[in-house]
């Protein structure tokens, strides 16, 4: 378990991170979101020890975080980059010995990951002969190498094509179901909306919102429908059970009133018009994101 | 400590099999031994020839005493080392003989031909021509035969027998010999210890701007890949700047090894005088803590660089005090007691350098070299204190070059 607690980290006369405070479940993936600069990477290094916290504790399994810690940590940084003119088995066994693994274990853990991720004929190469997909693969091996029993990914899927994604998206998974815990930092809404059960949202440094995903969205959700038919979308300005409708090509995503329950409102609905779709919305992420954030400026 | 140990082999393991360092290994010290070597056996090469040099001899009373004094010059085979041919008649008039003689020259037939005039005053002009200056050798020797058939002949009309002129030219020549404190004394040849520094002083000065560009270099690499950040969360800054320091000495040390073998080779093949080494000890022990000196301060200066471009900057600044020593040289072998040479062998920049030199042309006191080995060890003490405390900050600022203010910050902190 990682509690973050009052957490404050000031550069000269930016304050980056702003008094912030959370916890990692075991287990779990946790998603630190925000747009780019809301400070995640810096929340990321400090727990990582890498730079100093003005203020504020960070516990990992009960005690204040040290350097003793790092053999359990796993860290995927957002700007990738390599030895490039080193040897991939070479690079990979340096990293594995500098979280003590023994040499023969690290290249054991080597051998077994790039294996797995299909680029195990590239094992002698030299880091630069290879694609910058599979270079980031290596990368990735470097931050799993030991095994870790957290995992802390800064936005792990920038610069994979989708196949690639898919794959690191499932890797995620696997260790999840081993028991492992994720610290998952990213401004792609829609994934960590898929990977994560706990959020916090940054930004500018200051905590938006955070706890459980599905109730984040409940809280936020109101009551939305989506509604496809064929014809005219102006009958909708004039109905008093809608508080807010946005007009696509084929559909219109509505809110209703809290009060109206949707399958009334559909009923309703296939009365004056032919309907073709109806669903129920949960919001996305990105839209509880937006409306939060505007309702702070307000 | 496992991991000190994990990050120096690999700082060494990934530079030792670079080309860039095989060859700079080879390349240094065969540099070196051209520049320093060359010349000599230039000379040398230029020895076991015969020369045939003309005369023209006007008043016809010198060439056969020249050709007689010459046969005296042999070469090392036995052979005579000059071929002397009167030129008097190859053309009726003088200006014929100067034409030919000149065409001979430029033709190569000749080496060069040497002019005899005898003026009215009795006075004698003489003029060498040849194809080139810088027959110094050849000249002074004809000078030398000349002036001794003048004072001969002037000293013979004096009545003076020649005998007394052989006593005369036999000289006074002044033995070199240099006075340690023991009281011994040796006769090595000054050049060759001079040399010796200057070849310590320059594989040094090469040895700390190779490793420490490649150093900084590497440094440039993990901070703009951010490699430095996987570093940092495996390792405390400590370890890491430990372990580099670590790599840089063992590559330093490899260099060594391999070039005390050439060093040893050499003298083996008594090119070099086993004497020339006789100061070797404390001459390592200013190699080493002056490696190790700027090795650090390279970690913690390189720590605060951005681009290939500044580190440049930094390793030529860092050269040019470096290259200090051969200002203060040439006073420091002609006055011991020339104040700069006393000042710089007191600054930590500069005493591996300037006492590399002093130890080889100077009888540098114990006292003097106990003092300034202890201010280097403190000086590599508290250099790489402060490059630690530097590099911990530095490495994980990118961007902007921090300004002397911020270093100074981050040295308080």
């Amino acid at each position: 378990m990682l509690i973050v607690n009052k957490l404050v980290k000031r550069f000269n006369t930016t304050l980056a991170v702003d008094n912030i405070s959370f916890t990692v479940r075991p287990g779990k993936i946790f998603g630190l979101l925000g747009p780019n600069g809301a400070g995640k990477t810096t929340t990321i290094r400090t727990i990582l020890n890498i730079i100093k916290p003005t203020s504020g504790e960070i516990i990992f399994n009960g005690n204040p975080i040290t350097y003793e810690y790092y053999n359990m940590i796993g860290y995927l940084p957002e700007e990738r980059g390599l030895y490039k003119r080193s040897r991939v088995i070479d690079v990979l066994v340096y990293f594995a010995s500098l979280k003590n693994l023994s040499n023969k274990d690290a290249t054991k853990s080597a051998d077994f990951w790039l294996k797995k991720l299909n680029i195990y004929n590239y094992r002698n190469k030299k880091i630069e002969q290879l694609s910058k997909g599979n270079q980031q693969k290596i990368q990735l091996i470097a931050a799993i190498i030991h095994n870790p029993s957290l995992l802390i990914l800064d936005e792990p899927f920038t610069g994979f094509d989708p196949i690639n994604q898919q794959e690191v998206k499932d890797l995620i998974l696997s260790f999840v179901s081993e028991g492992k815990t994720i610290i998952l930092s990213t401004h792609q809404m829609e994934l960590a909306e898929k990977l994560c059960e706990d959020i916090l949202l940054l930004n500018n440094g200051k905590e938006v919102s955070s706890g459980n995903l599905s109730d984040i969205k409940k809280h936020f959700g109101g009551n939305n429908i989506r509604l496809g038919f064929t014809g005219d979308s102006s009958f909708l300005d004039h109905l008093p059970e809608i508080l807010k409708h946005d007009n696509y090509n084929n559909y219109s995503d509505i809110q209703l009133r809290d009060d109206i329950i949707p399958s009334e409102f559909l009923k309703k609905m296939i009365r004056k018009i032919e309907v073709n779709h109806f669903s129920i919305v949960e919001p996305s992420l990105n839209k509880i994101f937006i409306d939060l954030i505007k309702k702070i400026s307000d | 400590m496992k991991k000190i140990i994990t990050i120096s082999l690999w700082e060494y393991l990934e530079k030792v099999k670079t080309k860039a360092f095989i060859l700079s290994l080879i390349i240094t010290p065969l540099l070196i031994i051209t520049v320093t070597l060359l010349p000599s056996l230039l000379i040398q090469e230029d020895g076991p020839k015969v020369e045939v040099i003309g005369i023209i001899d006007t008043s016809g009373i010198y060439f056969n005493y020249l050709e007689e004094e010459f046969q005296k010059h042999k070469l090392p085979n036995g052979q005579n080392n000059y071929l002397l041919i009167n030129l008097n008649k190859i053309s009726k008039t003088y200006d014929g003989i100067k034409r030919i003689a000149d065409k001979d020259v430029v033709k190569n037939l000749i080496n060069g031909y040497l002019i005899i005039e005898t003026t009215e005053q009795n006075s004698v002009f003489a003029e060498y021509r040849s194809n080139l200056f810088g027959n110094f050798k050849v000249v002074a020797r004809f000078e030398e035969a000349l002036n001794y058939f003048k004072t001969k002949n002037v000293l013979e009309k004096a009545g003076v027998p020649s005998r007394v002129l052989d006593e005369i030219q036999d000289r006074t020549i002044i033995q070199q010999r240099k006075i340690s404190e023991s009281g011994k004394t040796t006769d090595l040849d000054f050049l060759t210890t001079f040399f010796l520094s200057v070849v310590f002083i320059l594989l040094l000065m090469m040895m700390v701007v190779y490793s420490g560009q490649m150093l900084v270099r590497s440094m440039i690499e993990e901070k703009s890949s951010r490699l430095i950040e996987m570093l940092i969360s495996s390792s405390t800054p400590d370890e890491l700047l430990t372990g580099k320091l670590f790599g840089l000495s063992l590559l330093g040390i490899t260099q060594i090894i391999i070039w005390v073998l050439i060093g040893m080779s050499l003298v083996a093949s008594s090119i070099l005088p086993v004497a020339a080494f006789k100061n070797i000890i404390p001459m390592l022990a200013y190699f080493i803590l002056g490696f190790l000196f700027y090795a650090s301060l390279f970690v913690g200066i390189g720590s605060t660089v951005n681009t290939e471009q500044e580190a440049q900057h930094i390793t030529t600044y860092l050269s040019l005090i470096l290259m200090l020593p051969v200002v203060v040289a040439m006073p420091a072998i002609q006055n011991p007691d020339f104040i700069l040479t006393k000042v710089f062998s007191y600054i930590p920049l500069t005493i591996p350098t300037v006492m590399l030199l002093r130890l080889n042309v100077q009888n540098v006191s114990n006292l003097d070299i106990i003092i300034s080995l202890l201010i280097m060890i403190f000086s590599v003490f508290i250099v790489t204190k402060v490059s630690a405390k530097i590099f911990r900050i530095g490495i994980l600022s990118y961007g902007n070059k921090p300004t002397l203010k911020e270093i100074f910050q981050w040295i308080k902190e």
